[in-house]
């Protein structure tokens, strides 16, 4: 069942996160000067992007956080994996396979530029064979197997359209108690340039 | 399914009360979107619901080379100079610090959905949110009163949270348990008339004893302190009563206001102090306008003799002594029969010990103990809090509590099951060992987040906490009692004063550039209560912090006397030896030679202070009659929305009500014991305002006042339906008269009563 215009897709509180292709060369500390830089350089022209928030010191945390007005940008280490996390606030971005392509937007536009920082030396790559889907909205989008049926349907076309594969795995991956989370397995991987390629072209 | 709100979600899970109050709060939120509610007591009214401002609130940020503006949508403020769009600070009261595993699921729940994945422990037992948007407050208030947890008065001109100590219950060296009246303070004041008109902020704590630290009565607006004493053979349970202790800027020790204060009188002694404070407190100088000066002003003498005329003076409230009546019931219930562990066990890991060491400590109930789980900067993952949820209900139950050095106490383990509720805890990170140890450092939001801070006092504790494993006191353990807390700015709130080794963040510039500095203040006192405030010795830049911990710390290693305390031994070396040792820190090389120094620890923009911003933590002074004009307007607000759905009925009753509130108001600023009671209200007013023509319009003479006597006289909802729009105008026209009379009372000195 598709609940486009409605359902747990229609809320604004979506998120979607990517995972680093080599933790062991994070390290969160350098991350705060660059967020900054991004902030000064104004390099997320679709945020107002506030602040760098630390948590580093808080093991398996959100890490490095940008504040923006209607989202956060995490880089974060939740349940030991590291990646890059988009999460919206508040502003829905379209409902339904919309809410979604733009949400694959935001985080890959981030993670292109962190791939391409210059003080970063390349360290920073990102998987795409893997990544996780989340809805951080507990009233309307509880983490449960209703949920995910609700949610199936578009995320997996979306997923779809992006790698252009029908290879495309999906799991639920929260308990009851935690946010809605799915896990997204992909039988392709290509390089964050084309996804973003695609997906920027499927939002114009 | 997606029009389905939390209202609807958790109705019949709310106290009714609660409930109401979230729906004026929303009922607030919404008038001052439509610019009908003044900025200035829109601001009071959320920081009375704990809602706060945060740093960049004003729309501006620095970048580290110029001042940006941030461009936020257009909305009205929600204070002055503070953007309705930009993220605020939530302050949750947890009273005592008691948290129920329920509560624990929702709190982390509530990080996650509304904030950062991040609950902060703060140095009052609450819970804070960071970035959070206004408009998630009511479902975030209504998340949390579900399970019985409430913002109101968690910051403005009220009484914050009570705290008491953690171990209360459990402890050893306490008179008794605090635990049951500190409930009972924090119910009986929670939105008590008497404390809605205080100049500032007024902080409670309880302690269990004199000695030990953990109330930290020495340093509140109100402290009290167990004893018991024995009257004709039967021990009776009472409080040492303090009052006037405070750090901020220039720290105040308590003053002792009575010795013994019964346990049936703590009550309403304390109503008669908040009635005093409220009555004289300094209400134009936010400076000087927290009880500890009017205490100095008056001498302890003259306050203890004001505060005892007024108790005499209190009408009887039954409220003062219910509450004994459930104290014979009041008990923990543990999750697991207490047992011992022995420590000798050869199968117990290194680890185990360690922490066992620093982080474990007896209960006074044989076989059970109170585990500390030591939290960096005060900070938990929704992940971890969750999981620490589910660990508690294993290991301990509901026995859960904060302390005021940002941890979490879980108390009733029982002995044997201590290796458990380690691996348990190791497995979600929150098994660090060094509890109340120099490496359990204690720091305020600073620069992070708070408008007020001057300096990065978490990026700072962050710095020190990676600096302290490294000090070696040769194992003689002198170090590791001692307590490091650093403050972002001058007011405190990191407790710096009563630490062994205290930071506060200023600024100094150099080569006119501004460069962070801590001024450095040794020797304070942690045991008694807090028992003394350390010396400020020399401002030093942020970036030699580290060493200046480093040579204070060696060289009390190095000379202390045997069984010397670092208070005593700073004493001893005196503050022109302590400045000497310490003088060649306080250089800054210039930008050119090491431009680290001129930015902080955490934050690689160039430092400054152009960030800096009018702080809250003072709230507003707003005269109590403008809170009731204004719960006045929203009434009548209300009466007009369901004259609009066609309810009459209650349109009618609500626009009554709203002219008994304005009424009242007025009343209160001579009167302040005028009861609910529609009656009373009518009669106070008929003959204070109406008969003294004082409320009559210039041209319509007493017209203003018969809606109010004419709607009384039918009563709230009497008369003909299609009467409805016309009682919700005439309500909405004595209220304007309402207003105006309040305006030709400020204008005339001496008249407003309780403003003045």
């Amino acid at each position: 069942m598709s609940v486009t215009g409605g359902g747990p897709l229609s809320s604004p509180e979506v998120s979607v996160k990517l995972f680093v292709a080599d933790p062991a060369g994070v390290r969160l500390k350098e991350l705060i000067p660059v967020l900054h830089r991004w902030i000064k350089e104004d390099l997320l022209p679709d945020e107002l992007q506030i602040d760098v928030a630390s948590y580093e010191h808080v093991p398996k945390g959100p890490g490095i956080v940008l504040i923006c007005d209607k989202a956060h940008y995490y880089f974060d280490a939740r349940q030991g994996r590291v990646g890059l996390r988009f999460r919206a606030r508040r502003e829905n971005r379209g409902v339904g396979p919309e809410a979604i392509a733009r949400a694959f937007h935001a985080v890959l536009h981030a993670a292109r530029l962190l791939e391409a920082d210059p003080v970063l030396e390349g360290r920073y790559r990102f998987r795409t064979d893997e990544l996780e889907f989340g809805i951080y909205d507990r009233l309307l989008a509880p983490s449960d197997e209703s949920t995910f049926t609700a949610v199936r349907p578009d995320l997996e076309q979306a997923v779809r359209d992006l790698f252009e594969t029908d290879d495309v795995e999906l799991e639920l991956s929260s308990g009851p108690k935690e946010p809605f989370m799915v896990t997204v397995r992909v039988g392709a991987s290509p390089d964050v340039e084309q996804l973003l390629s695609r997906v920027a072209a499927a939002i114009a | 399914m997606s029009d389905r709100t939390w209202a609807e979600e958790l109705e019949g899970q709310i106290p009714e009360q609660l409930g109401r109050e979230i729906e004026i709060f929303a009922t607030q939120m919404e008038l001052r979107r439509r610019d009908e509610v003044d900025e200035r007591l829109f601001a009071e009214t959320r920081l009375r619901r704990g809602v706060y401002g945060q740093r960049y609130d004003n729309g501006h940020r620095h970048d580290g080379v110029t001042n940006r503006q941030l461009a936020y949508g257009e909305h009205p403020t929600k204070g002055p100079e503070t953007v309705w769009d930009a993220p605020g600070m939530v302050r949750i009261k947890i009273p005592y610090g008691a948290l129920t595993t329920e509560q624990m699921d929702v709190l982390a729940a509530l990080a996650e959905d509304y904030s950062d994945g991040i609950s902060h422990v703060t140095t009052r037992q609450d819970i804070q949110l960071h970035f959070v948007h206004i408009d998630d407050t009511p479902d975030l208030m209504r998340r949390l009163a579900a399970v019985d947890i409430t913002t109101r008065e968690a910051c403005g001109n009220s009484v914050r949270n009570v705290t008491a100590c953690p171990l209360a219950g459990v402890c050893k060296t306490e008179s008794f348990d605090v635990s049951p009246y500190a409930d009972a303070l924090m119910r009986f004041l929670l939105g008590h008339p008497d404390v809605q008109d205080f100049g500032r902020k007024f902080k409670p704590a309880l302690s269990g004893c004199a000695h030990e630290a953990c109330g930290l009565v020495n340093m509140h607006d109100l402290g009290l302190v167990a004893k018991t004493r024995v009257v004709d053979g039967k021990e009776q349970r009472g409080f040492a009563f303090y009052v006037g202790g405070g750090l901020g800027a220039i720290p105040h020790p308590a003053q002792l206001v009575s010795d013994f204060v019964t346990e049936d009188e703590i009550l309403p002694l304390s109503q008669a102090v908040s009635r005093v404070f409220a009555r004289l407190g300094e209400k134009q100088n936010r400076g000087r306008a927290r009880v500890k000066f009017l205490v100095a002003k008056l001498g302890i003498e003259e306050f203890r003799r004001l505060v005892f005329e007024e108790r005499e003076a209190l009408p009887h409230d039954p409220r003062w002594t219910e509450y004994m009546e459930t104290l014979p019931e009041y008990a923990e219930k543990p999750a697991r029969k207490g047992a011992a562990l022995d420590l000798g066990d050869k199968a117990l890991s290194k680890a185990f010990l360690a922490w066992h060491k620093t982080n474990v400590r007896p209960q006074r109930q044989p076989g059970y103990a109170v585990a500390t789980v030591k939290l960096p900067l005060g900070d938990i993952t929704s992940d971890q809090f969750r999981a620490l949820a589910d660990v508690a209900r294993e290991f301990c139950g509901d026995n859960v509590r904060l302390t005021v050095e940002q941890n979490i106490l879980l108390r009733w383990v029982s002995e044997a099951d201590l290796p458990a509720l380690h691996a348990a805890l190791e497995a979600i990170d929150l098994a660090a060992p060094g509890a109340e140890t120099i490496s359990d450092i204690t720091a305020c939001p600073g620069t992070d987040t708070c408008k007020l801070g001057i300096a990065s006092s978490r990026g700072l504790a962050a710095e020190l906490t990676r600096h302290v494993p490294q000090l070696d006191d040769g194992g003689n353990g002198a170090l590791k009692g001692l307590r490091i807390k650093a403050s972002g700015c001058f007011n405190s709130c990191g407790q710096h004063h009563v630490a062994d080794l205290g930071f506060y963040g200023i600024s100094r510039k150099k080569g006119g550039r501004l460069v962070p500095h801590f001024q450095v203040v040794l020797g304070g006192k942690w045991i008694e209560n807090g028992g003394s405030f350390g010396l400020a010795t020399l401002a030093i830049p942020s970036k030699n912090i580290p060493e200046v911990v480093r040579r204070v710390t060696g060289r009390f290693l190095a000379e202390r006397e045997p069984d010397e305390s670092f208070t005593a031994f700073i004493e001893r070396l005196g503050k022109v030896e302590v400045k000497s040792f310490l003088q060649d820190l306080t250089e800054v090389p210039s930008y050119e030679a090491d431009p680290s120094y001129y930015s902080d620890w955490g934050d690689p923009r160039e430092y400054t202070m152009d960030d800096y911003g009018e702080g809250e933590c003072a709230g507003e002074i707003v005269p109590l009659v403008e809170f009731g004009l204004q719960a006045s307007e929203r009434e009548v607000f209300e009466a007009q929305l369901y004259l609009d759905s066609g309810d009459a009925t209650r349109a009618k009753e609500m626009a009554y009500r709203a002219m008994l509130t304005a009424a009242k108001a007025l009343v209160k600023t001579e009167f302040l014991d005028v009861t609910d009671d529609p009656e009373h209200i009518v009669t106070e007013f008929r003959s204070r305002f109406h008969e003294t023509k004082r409320f009559h319009d210039r041209f319509a003479g007493p017209k203003f006042a018969s809606y109010l006597f004419q709607a009384h006289e039918v009563g709230g909802n009497g008369g003909r339906p299609e009467q409805a729009r016309e009682r919700v105008e005439e309500a909405q026209l004595f209220i304007e008269a309402a207003y105006a009379c309040y305006e030709k009372m400020a204008t005339t000195p001496g008249t407003t009563g309780v403003t003045a």
